[in-house]
């Protein structure tokens, strides 16, 4: 063998095809839930605009080369911290935590998942960026003990997503989460 | 030995041809070449670099980031350290400046395997070869010293003579006219292969086998091989079109052959070998081939070479377009790249014999050149001859792989053997076919 070993065409045609399918599918089940669950709050209507977003990013990433995951993880926090702002500016209804960062946590954390699935052969790239959001991830948490969330729901949505990101990513790249450890924090 | 001063001082103009390329392109047109080598031993990384930081003390034109001027890019000399890393990308792939040290060059290594991405402003494939040819046997001599260090080399010159002179500049005549067709080329049909991929696929053909055959034909093996990849467009690309454009094969030309010159920067041209294949019903390979003999006797002389290679010239040296600033350049380059990049059906580059001394060949089993395909040319053909084997490469964003099965369905019809490699972005022509 002289190449490592590349996603072939027509089973990457195949993936995409899959993940389009259970993106439709999840869009149409996050507005279900929130019509019974919170018809008043449309954020619903977040959450499929984020699934959009993960397209757009993530084709842009693999089409262009470049490390998505860093821009993922910074926009991540900037708009976390723009979100926190804008509810505090308005009075701090808590819509921020209760609802905003869990979505964008949501958002994040799938993006990588993707990114990890479709070039986890390039995922050493990815590998440092994507534990930091996990370690973000984990926010909800923290704001749950601290009983600064209200309507918990959508956290634990969140922070379970982002476990399961972890865990596959442990499960297909290993060897590299050990690699990107060791070269990043090495004394 | 240069002193400090003088290696932070150090900086070259881009040759003529070099110019164009990072005016032109860009992710998409990446216009990087890569050469590579299998071994009969899996790569040593640490030494792989070893022989890199020697190579580059010898080679130091290669040793340079490129720097945005006012009215043109140019070299700098490159304090950093080159980066190795194992192969995960698709070949030729866009080179980064940012994530490489700012380099050029790319090596990287996969098993067997050594790689170099070149990116086309730095040099053509001719001295890029020699390049790759010191690391290769540099780190062959850091891993075998004990049978390596044999007097072949030691007598070898270092290569002082190299230098990095415009041999464009030198050679071209101000009073030349241009040749080139004003016709359209015909574009490859199909759909690309989705995600940004690339597949490579490697016909390694036998070199006595294919010598014979073409001998036969009275044809070089350069002919025989355009012939064979003009037929196999035809046959499975074009004949499902209605289309009357002629297909246009680019060949580029290695210049030190025409004309005198040490440069280790870019100096090769092109001939363009058009055939009219509907209006002048070249419908079999005979008929194909004679027209490619004949296309080739008239392009490839010295006086035609000079034509195309001195219309370039004069382009770059015009005294209009030399105080445009490079933001103006880059846009009215870019605009008017959508149209050049019609004329131009494939491309197939064939370096030649990569020579390599004594009992180094024991440890290499065979070369590969690939070269980067692109949105409009989707297929881009070369080759490159070890020992008795040739390998013709095909890189490629079409998802159909059509033209490289009749490619080598019609060589294996003629008695050649040819095997297959290929990186597995097709896979239903795949590794070790044979």
């Amino acid at each position: 063998m002289i190449y490592p070993q590349k996603l072939n065409s027509k089973k990457s045609d195949k993936i995409v095809k899959i993940l389009l399918i259970v993106s439709v599918i999840l869009a149409i089940l996050l507005y279900i839930i929130n019509k019974l669950t919170s018809p008043k709050i449309p954020w619903a209507l977040l959450t499929n605009v984020g699934i959009i977003y993960i397209w757009i990013t993530t084709i842009y990433s693999i089409r262009k080369n470049t490390n998505i995951a860093g821009h993922v993880l910074i926009q991540t926090i900037a708009i976390s911290i723009i979100t926190v702002l804008i509810d505090y500016n308005i009075g701090f209804s808590g819509w921020s935590l209760d609802i905003a960062i869990p979505i964008i946590i949501m958002i994040a954390n799938i993006t990588m998942l993707l990114l990890t699935i479709i070039s986890h052969k390039k995922y050493i790239r990815y590998a440092i960026y994507q534990l930091i959001i996990v370690l973000f991830s984990m926010l909800p948490i923290i704001l749950i003990t601290e009983r600064l969330i209200r309507n918990t729901a959508l956290s634990i949505i969140a922070t379970s997503i982002s476990g399961l990101n972890l865990l596959i990513t442990l499960i297909l790249c290993s060897k590299d989460v050990k690699e990107a450890i060791i070269r990043n924090f090495h004394i | 030995m240069k002193s400090k001063k003088e290696t932070k001082l150090y900086w070259r103009k881009l040759d003529n041809s070099a110019k164009i390329f990072p005016i032109s392109g860009g992710k998409k047109y990446s216009t990087v070449f890569r050469l590579s080598a299998i071994l009969t031993k899996k790569i040593e990384p640490k030494i792989l670099e070893e022989a890199l930081n020697q190579a580059l003390i010898k080679y130091k034109s290669f040793k340079v980031r490129m720097k945005s001027g006012f009215f043109w890019n140019y070299f700098e000399h490159n304090p950093k350290p080159p980066i190795i890393e194992e192969e995960r990308d698709y070949p030729c792939k866009y080179i980064d400046p940012k994530k490489n040290n700012n380099y050029l060059f790319k090596v990287t290594y996969f098993e067997n395997k050594i790689n170099i991405d070149i990116f086309h402003s730095l040099t053509d494939g001719n001295s890029g070869t020699t390049f790759f040819k010191e690391i290769i046997y540099t780190y062959l001599e850091l891993l075998h010293p004990e049978i390596l260090n044999d007097e072949e080399r030691k007598i070898r010159k270092i290569p002082e003579e190299y230098n990095t002179e415009d041999s464009y500049k030198k050679n071209y005549d101000k009073k030349a006219k241009s040749n080139a067709s004003s016709k359209k080329a015909y574009i490859l049909k199909g759909e690309k292969i989705n995600l940004g991929a690339i597949s490579a696929i490697h016909e390694i053909i036998d070199l006595n086998d294919l010598k014979k055959v073409s001998k036969e034909k009275e044809a070089t093996i350069t002919q025989y091989l355009t012939a064979v990849l003009i037929y196999s467009i035809y046959k499975e690309n074009y004949l499902k079109t209605k289309s009357k454009k002629p297909i246009k094969v680019c060949i580029p030309v290695n210049l030190k052959k025409y004309f005198s010159s040490k440069t280790m920067s870019n100096f090769f041209s092109y001939i363009t070998v058009e055939a009219e294949v509907r209006k002048d019903k070249l419908d079999t390979f005979q008929k194909i081939l004679d027209f490619v003999k004949q296309d080739f006797k008239q392009k490839l002389t010295e006086e035609e070479i000079l034509k195309t290679m001195s219309t370039n010239v004069k382009i770059g040296n015009n005294p209009f377009i030399k105080p445009i600033p490079l933001v103006i350049k880059k846009a009215v380059v870019r605009l008017s790249y959508i149209e050049i990049r019609k004329y131009t059906t494939i491309t197939y580059s064939n370096i030649g014999r990569i020579g390599i001394i004594g009992k180094y060949k024991n440890y290499i089993k065979y070369f590969l050149m690939l070269i980067a395909p692109e949105p409009v040319e989707k297929i881009k053909c070369s080759s490159c001859t070890f020992e008795n084997k040739l390998t013709f490469t095909f890189t490629s964003i079409l998802k159909d792989n059509n033209i490289e099965k009749a490619f080598y369905d019609f060589l294996r019809n003629q008695g050649i053997k040819v095997e297959i490699e290929s990186n597995g972005v097709l896979d239903d022509i795949s590794t070790k076919t044979k």
